[in-house]
């Protein structure tokens, strides 16, 4: 009587462990994907932004021919965007386009015709949009980053860590975004 | 994020009740079913009973899988278009990327007041449906304090229980109201004295259900879960003022009698401010105080 009593208990014990495994596992999965999922929509909005860069200079190169050198500064920040081999480096390219575009937003406030122009208008809201989101997938990413790192460390997840080779994950150095404040000149 | 994992047990409570409000309203059924085949011919008892099986079974499966469809149509809503809803997009997008759940669908309804509710079976099935009242005042912090809210909702399962039981003791109640009306009919044939007497019961427990299922609707969004979903709403955004400052304007609108009649009672506790516009809180109420929301807002 005892003895299966006893043998019960061994049982639920390792039925125990049995599901704790498997929910660690599972949850580092989990938690990994996150942040990878998070680093890929960052890739996809920096790529929509460079999509939308030659769409940008043809709208307005009718209106600004003595400014060839903001045009030039953007065309060199979308190729290298282009070329960037890291996320990081992309996104750090991706940052200085943003910048690049800014210049070129604010020459067009010169411009009475440009700012009056429908495609250039929505081409301005759209990248600004871009900007918006690349602030919030940062943001995402950062907090996934953090939980990954607090189920990794914190007990009794750091044993099953050991155990399945997990370790802390290092933040990537994402060039931050600064997230556009609303205009509320048009 | 790490705050998103302690939700893990409100989401575990959210799907409970979830299933428990459908195994009410399945037995519901089946003992309406019951009583029906009592007063009517007693031959044909198994038959009805089977009848009733089958039909809460398929009314409970039916509004499980459409219930955010039943809800949209309740309010008359068209999807929204890419093209010319672009801010709104925009504003949804966003705050699916900053709560990491997948892009829910979006619908617009016609209404001048400022409102929204989200709907659905799970955040994979969630949609979004919001006024054109509320496209035409909120700027874009608002409009996206507003989303990030309602996403809120959607990440924290909400919206499951919350359409369930507006679909499902929504109808409910308008069955226990047609009984309530054929108790009058019943009166006025003296025939069958038997069934006269059962119906009369029916309709006494009718009386008492109706407006226990609109109580039933008002508790289910209790005040907490919109506290709750403001303050998560928050932290998509990382700034409480575009949530607040839309609250404001909520506060603050006036609305003709004829647009609050674009709201069906049963959806009406769903949206993110109360559609009837009443000033004054009691039991029945089914949204907690804008002004007690907007000042925990300010605190944050």
């Amino acid at each position: 009587m005892a003895l299966s009593i006893l043998l019960w208990i061994i049982i639920a014990f390792l039925a125990i462990i049995v599901i704790m495994f498997v929910f660690y596992y599972n949850r580092f999965v989990v938690l990994g994907n996150r942040i990878d999922n998070s680093l890929a929509q960052i890739d996809v909005q920096l790529k929509k932004r460079a999509d939308l860069v030659p769409n940008l200079i043809s709208s307005i190169k009718g209106y600004v021919k003595h400014e060839k050198g903001v045009i030039t500064e953007v065309t060199n920040a979308r190729k290298a965007m282009l070329s960037g081999k890291t996320l990081p480096e992309r996104a750090k390219a991706g940052s200085e386009l943003q910048t690049a575009l800014k210049s070129i937003f604010a020459l067009a406030e010169n411009y009475p015709q440009l700012r009056a122009n429908e495609n250039f208008l929505q081409l301005q809201q759209e990248l600004s949009a871009i900007e918006d989101k690349i602030a919030y997938t940062r943001q995402f990413y950062n907090d996934s980053i953090l939980s990954y790192n607090n189920s990794v460390e914190s007990f009794p997840g750091v044993m099953f860590a050991k155990i399945y080779g997990k370790t802390e994950k290092p933040s990537l150095e994402i060039a931050p975004e600064e997230r556009a404040v609303p205009k509320v000149d048009f | 994020m790490t705050e998103r994992l302690s939700f893990h047990e409100e989401i575990q409570k959210n799907k409970l009740k979830s299933i428990f409000l459908i195994v009410i309203i399945f037995i519901f059924f089946i003992g309406l079913g019951y009583i029906i085949a009592k007063v009517m011919d007693t031959s044909y008892f198994f038959l009805i009973m089977i009848i009733a099986i089958i039909f809460s079974l398929g009314y409970v499966l039916l509004s499980y899988y459409n219930s955010d469809k039943i809800a949209l149509l309740s309010v008359n809503a068209k999807p929204a278009s890419q093209t010319e809803h672009r801010a709104l997009f925009h504003a949804v997008e966003s705050m699916s990327l900053a709560s990491g759940l997948p892009m829910p669908k979006v619908y617009i309804m016609n209404s001048e007041q400022i409102n929204a509710f989200a709907s659905g079976r799970d955040p994979q099935h969630a949609v979004i449906c919001v006024t054109t009242g509320m496209l035409n005042k909120l700027n874009k912090q608002e409009l996206e304090g507003v989303i990030a809210h309602e996403m809120s909702h959607i990440a924290n399962y909400d919206i499951r229980f919350m359409t369930l039981t507006a679909v499902l003791v929504g109808m409910v109640s308008i069955i226990a109201q047609l009984f309530l009306r054929n108790i009058w009919i019943a009166k006025s044939d003296g025939d069958n004295k038997k069934g006269n007497a059962i119906l009369l019961i029916i309709a006494l427990v009718a009386a008492i259900l109706a407006p226990l299922a609109v109580k039933l609707i008002s508790l289910a969004i209790s005040r907490k879960r919109e506290f709750t979903a403001d303050a998560t709403g928050v932290k998509f955004v990382r700034s409480p003022t575009g949530l607040k400052s839309a609250l404001q304007k909520i506060r603050d609108e006036h609305v003709s009698r004829q647009d609050l009649q674009r709201y069906p009672k049963a959806v009406a506790p769903l949206f993110i401010g109360d559609p009837y516009k009443k000033k004054f809180q009691d039991v029945f109420s089914t949204h907690p105080d804008v002004n007690e929301r907007i000042r925990r807002l300010s605190q944050m």
